[in-house]
Order: structure tokens, then C-alpha cells, then sequence
């Protein structure tokens, strides 16, 4: 009989210690009592108002005790349900789901090997793809439907690109309330009702303030239409460190911290118990080349502390991995995609979007979603950690077999190799072998399997009829902002 | 009586050993010819393990598994079955060369070969030149197999090889090795008729090697 045992069932990643990430919280309060944030939006400023908030202007500066009643208000567990029933996706505490990224308005064409814009089509098959990829929890649209009749509209048409072949959860972005409100009337109809979608939502509203602490009209307009449905939503601030956040990590935390946590109060203002999301795409500008990366390993860092932030402010948390800057897929992508997929996974993020982004988040590669399912493969398996029980331990079979004994054989192998992970593209074959079958690389079977899915996958497709009353959502958005 | 022959062909690829065991007594007991049992029941079974395997959809340990059944039920119907029967499947001898502690890679073929029907005389490692050569005069294998894992004892491979012309039973047998430094080229260089560059392909190149030779 042992006692005074710990036994870690899966491995342990923490970035911030709880000092650290208080200091972080007592900041962030610090910036909405002095500094405040703008507002865009006559509502919101109304109710900020009717507050203990003091209102100038556009500025709202907030005292600590809202923050702290709000933030008792938020749930822990939500659950989504995709368009096929049992596509469930429980998002709750050290619970990781991946999935794509979404709007990106070029596309790597895999016929011309040419950039290009992003198409209704490119979306569809994005769709299929993640449906038919296990490591893919729930879809974004990955491209921007960049051919439908109005951009003032085209989030309805990129909606039913989603769903024509898609069935698990998905994350959203709308041009501005009116355009969510169509996609959650959309997401009703599809759950079989507003009761249903509440219960189980189809799919989380992305919303994104513009940083340093600016709430412009139709991102606010989002959130309270959001609030007042109980649509699940995530305000996320996008902040590059040195540009439009300090260059520290720890500044550009507590800076997103603070825009966060202002949408936190402005929806308890609006309608307690919403279900808002943390989020954050906190990375650097690279001071270089003037860009928002994708690739820094800061980003992975300063993502995963901030997922350390949001367990202990017990909100569910939306993360960014398996992205890169790389302009094509390559070594680079790999590496980078491999990095923050990894550190991702491993502080235990409930939604890590942007798997697959290349040319930091411009374009839009098919391929790229291909190789992230064996990364995710790869990085997941990091999770089960060491099993230490006696059968694990092994010691009866050591002693069996001996010095100079094997272990394939025995009755212990054939029950526990399957607990490791199988390759699927990843090529472990020795030399001859590559070479008779073609001497391929990873690239090479990329492509092939990209192909194979596009070509045979048949993802689960809607009643004809619930694909007329989505169209007539779409079409009645058309001629209204005809 | 009749025998299910492709009960037994499904018991090969489940690997069940024991059932196979039984079977393959219960059938020899009720008078069914050991040529038939072996080529409608065991080999087909094995042939099936063989395109799984190759397919990616069947595993070293489930193989293993198999190849070990196959082996079992080989033991039994051996003494039942003259040479003719037995077709290629015949005798091995198999070891590491002077020097090499090595064995998994070898031990790993010779259940291969055990499970395409062989009996394979496993002589260990770390065997010098004469063992080979001597176990080949005492047991006269349808194939030698060799193994080095070190770049260091792969010459020795080709020592073994002269000495078997030596002794004027180079031709009398296929000689077939592996190991990770060793390639194609290597094989062709100190004279061995065939190169697998691992445990799975070794079966099956020895086959390919035998029908084109004996054609």
C-alpha cells in the first residue's frame, strides 16, 4: 500500500505563477479605473452611463468592483453542438479543441500554384476538409468568401459555405449586428430552434475590439447583440507588442487583459450571464518587416500565459496555434506551425484557432490543413503523459524476459502499442522502401492526400429544404443592401 | 469430415494460436491430406497477413502474432508433409556475425520466415564464419540468412560467403542479408543473392527470388 502519491496523468505546462498573473490582474484594473477605454457605440455609452462607471466623452473608466461582480457571472462550461448531432465540443477548464482560422482573403491555388483571391468554393472545400480531419474540433472559415454579390453580405453566403460541407461546431465572423443576427437566425434553424441554440450553440461569434482600448460601433454593436441572444462570444484582442501594445509581454498581457475585461462589464451591463469567451492573438510587430507575425515564438509564450490568466479568472479561454508567416508551405510553416501548436496544446486552451494559417494570416492554403492534422497527431499524444501503474511499469516482464530477451512478441506489446501514436503522412520507412515507393516527401503526400479527401470525402450533407430557408437568409440580406 | 478452410485461414490472421493449434490437430486426426490443410488453409491465411501488412492495416505485433500461429500449427503438420509439399517453404538458418551482439532485426525475420511456413535454425549471435558454415553442411538450409547491424562485422558477411565456396555448398542455397548500415549494392558486392532492408520484405523477396529461379 502506497501513500502520498501524486500522479500526474497528463503533462504539467504554466507559464505565470498566480503572483504573476494577480500582478497582471490588479494592472489591468489599474487601466480601467485610470486610463479607461473608448467607446463607439450610443448604447453601450447609455449603459456605462446608468453604471458606477464614470463616463467623458467617449471614455469609460470602470472602478475594480464592477470587473470583479461581472466576471461571477461568466460561465465555465459551455457546450456547441455541430450541425451533425453528435459533433459536441465541451469547452471547459484544461479541455483543448483546435480548429482553423477564418477570413483570409488570398488563396494558395493548388492548380495554378499562384496566388489568388479566396473564393466561395475555397471555403466549401475547407469545410470538407475539417469535417473529414479528426484532429479538427470545430471550423472557422479559413478563406474570406471574396466572390459573393455584396461584401456588405458576404458573411451569410461564408456562413453557408461553412455548413454545405461541414458538421462539427464552427467560430464566426459577421460584418456587424445585423449580419450576426442573420447568422445566429441561420444557427437556429439548424439546431431546430433559439431554445435549442441556446442550450447548445452551433457556433461562437468572433468579435475583436482595435487595440490599445478601442470599442468601435460595430464591434460593440456584435457584442450586445450577442449579450441580449446569449450567443457564446469572444472578444479578442489582437494586439502587436511594440505597435499597438507595450513591447513587453507582460504589458501587452495586461493591456489585452483590460480590453477584455471592459467587454466583460459592458455585457454583465447588458445582460447578465451571457456566455463571453476570453480570447487573445497576442503576438509581436516585426520590426523588420512591419508585420503582424504569426510566427513569433512570443506569440506562443504571451498565448499561453494569458490562457494561464483566463483558468484563474475561471473564463473559457480562445487561443491561437499551428500558424505561420511563412508565404508557402515549407519548412518554415512547419516549424512555426509546430511551435505554437504545441505550446498551445499544452496550457490547455479550450479553442486554439488559426491552425493552418500561412503568410501570416493572408493566405489561405488547403494543404497547410492537411499537415496540421499529423502536427496535431504528434503534439496530442504529448498530453496522455507517463502511465505509472504496475502493468506499466512492467516489472513481472522485464524480469520474464530477461537480459537479451525481446519484447515484440510478448502478449504485453500487442495490448499497450497501440497507446502510442500511429503516423499517418509522417514517413518512418527505411530507405529502400521510401525509395520504392516513390521517393515522396512530406509535401508530396500532403498534396496527394489533400487531393484524395477533396476528390472522396462525402461530409453529411443538410435537407434541401433547410438549405432553402438558409438561402432565402442570405437572399432577403442581398436585397436589403442592394 | 469437412474442414472450414478458411476458419482456419481467419484464425492465421487473428492469430489465434491455440484455436489454430486445435484445428490443425483435429484435422490431421480426421485424415484431411497435410498438402491441403497447408496450401487452402495456412498459406492463404499468411498470404492474407502479407497484403495487410504490405497495405499499412496490420501491424509487427498482430503480425508477429500471426506468423507465430502459423509456426505452431508448422510444427505440427511438418512431420505429415514430404519435401514437395513444403513447395519453397523450406529450411533457414539464420544468425549474426563474429562481433555483433545484435538480434532483434534478425529474430524479427526469422518469425517472418516461420510464419511463411520455414523452419529456421536460429543461431544466434556473435557466430564466427564456421558456424555458418557448419550449420549449412549439417542442416542444408534453402536459404543462409545473415545479419550485422555494426559497420564494423558486415565484412564478415562476406567472408562467409567465400567460405561456402570453399566448402562447394555456396550454390546449394539462396544467401540473403540485412541490417541497417547494409544496402543493395552491398549484397551484390560480396555476393549474396538477396537484400531485404527489413524483417517484412524479406519473406516476400525470397519468394519472388525462388519463383523467378525456379522458372
Amino acid at each position: 500500500m502506497k501513500i502520498n502519491q501524486q500522479i500526474n496523468k497528463s503533462t504539467q505546462f504554466k507559464v505565470l505563477s498566480e503572483d504573476q498573473i494577480e500582478q497582471i490582474f490588479f494592472a489591468s484594473l489599474e487601466v480601467l479605473e485610470q486610463t479607461g477605454g473608448q467607446i463607439f457605440h450610443e448604447e453601450a455609452l447609455t449603459l456605462f452611463k446608468n453604471s458606477n462607471a464614470v463616463v467623458n466623452g467617449n471614455t469609460v473608466r470602470i472602478p475594480p468592483f464592477m470587473v470583479e461582480e461581472a466576471l461571477n457571472f461568466y460561465p465555465r462550461k459551455i457546450t456547441l453542438r455541430g450541425r451533425d448531432k453528435k459533433n459536441l465540443l465541451s469547452l471547459q477548464k484544461d479541455t483543448v479543441a483546435f480548429g482553423t482560422g477564418s477570413d483570409l482573403p488570398f488563396t494558395y491555388d493548388r492548380e495554378t500554384g499562384e496566388r489568388r483571391r479566396t473564393r466561395y468554393q475555397d471555403v466549401k472545400n475547407a469545410g470538407k476538409l475539417v469535417d473529414a480531419l479528426s484532429h479538427y474540433d470545430f471550423l472557422m472559415s479559413h478563406g474570406i468568401v471574396g466572390d459573393a454579390p455584396n461584401p456588405q453580405t458576404y458573411d451569410r453566403h461564408q456562413f453557408m459555405a461553412m455548413v454545405e460541407n461541414n458538421t462539427k461546431p464552427m467560430v464566426v465572423t459577421s460584418v456587424d449586428g445585423e449580419g450576426l443576427e442573420d447568422l445566429w437566425k441561420m444557427g437556429c434553424l439548424i439546431q431546430g430552434g433559439e431554445e435549442e441554440f441556446r442550450l447548445n450553440p452551433l457556433f461562437v461569434a468572433y468579435i475583436e475590439p482595435i487595440s490599445p482600448l478601442k470599442n468601435d460601433r460595430t464591434a460593440v454593436e456584435k457584442l450586445l447583440f450577442a449579450a441580449e441572444k446569449k450567443i457564446p462570444a469572444m472578444y479578442t484582442p489582437c494586439p502587436s507588442s511594440g505597435a499597438t501594445a507595450p513591447a513587453t509581454m507582460a504589458g501587452m498581457l495586461v493591456q489585452s487583459l483590460a480590453e477584455t475585461l471592459l467587454a466583460s462589464v459592458l455585457c454583465h451591463l447588458k445582460n447578465p450571464g451571457m456566455p463571453l469567451i476570453m480570447g487573445g492573438v497576442t503576438t509581436l510587430l516585426d520590426m523588420k518587416m512591419s508585420t503582424y507575425s504569426y510566427g513569433a515564438p512570443e506569440l506562443s509564450l504571451a498565448s499561453a500565459a494569458n490562457t494561464d490568466i483566463s483558468k484563474w479568472l475561471n473564463l473559457i479561454m480562445f487561443s491561437t496555434g499551428g500558424c505561420s508567416d511563412s508565404k508557402i508551405l515549407d519548412e518554415q510553416a512547419a516549424a512555426e506551425q509546430m511551435t505554437s501548436l504545441f505550446y498551445s496544446y499544452l496550457s490547455g486552451a479550450n479553442l486554439i484557432h488559426d491552425v493552418g494559417y500561412i503568410d501570416h494570416g493572408t493566405n489561405a492554403s488547403l494543404e497547410s490543413l492537411v499537415l496540421n492534422q499529423e502536427m496535431m497527431g504528434l503534439v496530442k499524444q504529448f498530453g496522455k503523459g507517463i502511465n505509472t501503474d504496475d502493468d506499466h511499469l512492467a516489472l513481472e516482464l522485464i524480469e520474464k524476459q530477461g537480459p537479451g530477451g525481446e519484447y515484440v512478441t510478448t502478449d504485453h506489446t500487442f495490448n499497450h502499442w497501440k497507446e502510442w501514436y500511429l503516423p499517418d503522412l509522417q514517413d518512418r520507412s527505411d530507405y529502400e522502401t521510401w525509395v520504392a515507393n516513390g521517393s515522396k516527401t512530406m509535401g508530396d503526400r500532403v498534396k496527394e492526400r489533400t487531393q484524395d479527401l477533396l476528390d472522396n470525402y462525402q461530409p453529411k450533407q443538410m435537407t434541401q429544404e433547410l438549405k432553402q430557408e438558409l438561402k432565402k437568409i442570405c437572399d432577403d440580406a442581398d436585397k436589403r443592401h442592394a | 469430415m469437412n474442414i472450414d478452410f478458411e476458419r482456419i485461414s481467419e484464425l492465421i490472421t487473428k492469430g489465434q494460436i491455440e484455436q489454430l493449434q486445435e484445428q490443425t490437430n483435429q484435422a490431421i486426426e480426421t485424415g484431411t491430406e497435410p498438402a491441403i490443410l497447408l496450401n487452402k488453409g495456412l498459406l492463404p491465411g499468411m498470404d492474407k497477413v502479407g497484403q495487410l501488412w504490405r497495405n499499412g492495416d496490420m501491424f509487427m505485433p498482430e503480425v508477429l502474432r500471426s506468423a507465430k500461429a502459423m509456426s505452431k500449427a508448422m510444427d505440427i503438420l511438418r512431420p505429415h508433409l514430404s519435401k514437395d509439399d513444403m513447395g519453397s517453404a523450406g529450411k533457414m538458418v539464420l544468425g549474426t556475425v563474429a562481433g555483433d551482439l545484435h538480434d532483434i532485426g534478425k529474430d524479427l525475420a526469422g518469425m517472418m520466415f516461420e510464419g511463411a511456413g520455414y523452419e529456421v535454425l536460429n543461431i544466434g549471435i556473435d557466430q564466427p564464419n564456421e558456424a555458418f558454415v557448419n550449420a549449412a553442411i549439417e542442416h542444408k538450409p534453402d536459404v543462409l540468412g545473415m545479419s550485422a547491424l555494426l559497420t564494423t562485422t558486415m565484412p564478415r558477411m562476406g567472408e562467409v560467403i567465400n567460405s561456402l565456396k570453399e566448402s562447394g555448398i555456396r550454390d546449394e542455397m539462396a544467401v540473403i542479408i540485412g541490417g541497417a548500415p547494409v544496402t543493395k549494392e552491398f549484397a551484390d558486392e560480396i555476393g549474396a543473392d538477396l537484400y531485404a532492408p527489413n524483417a517484412g520484405s524479406a519473406v516476400e523477396l525470397t519468394k519472388q527470388y525462388f519463383a523467378q529461379n525456379n522458372s
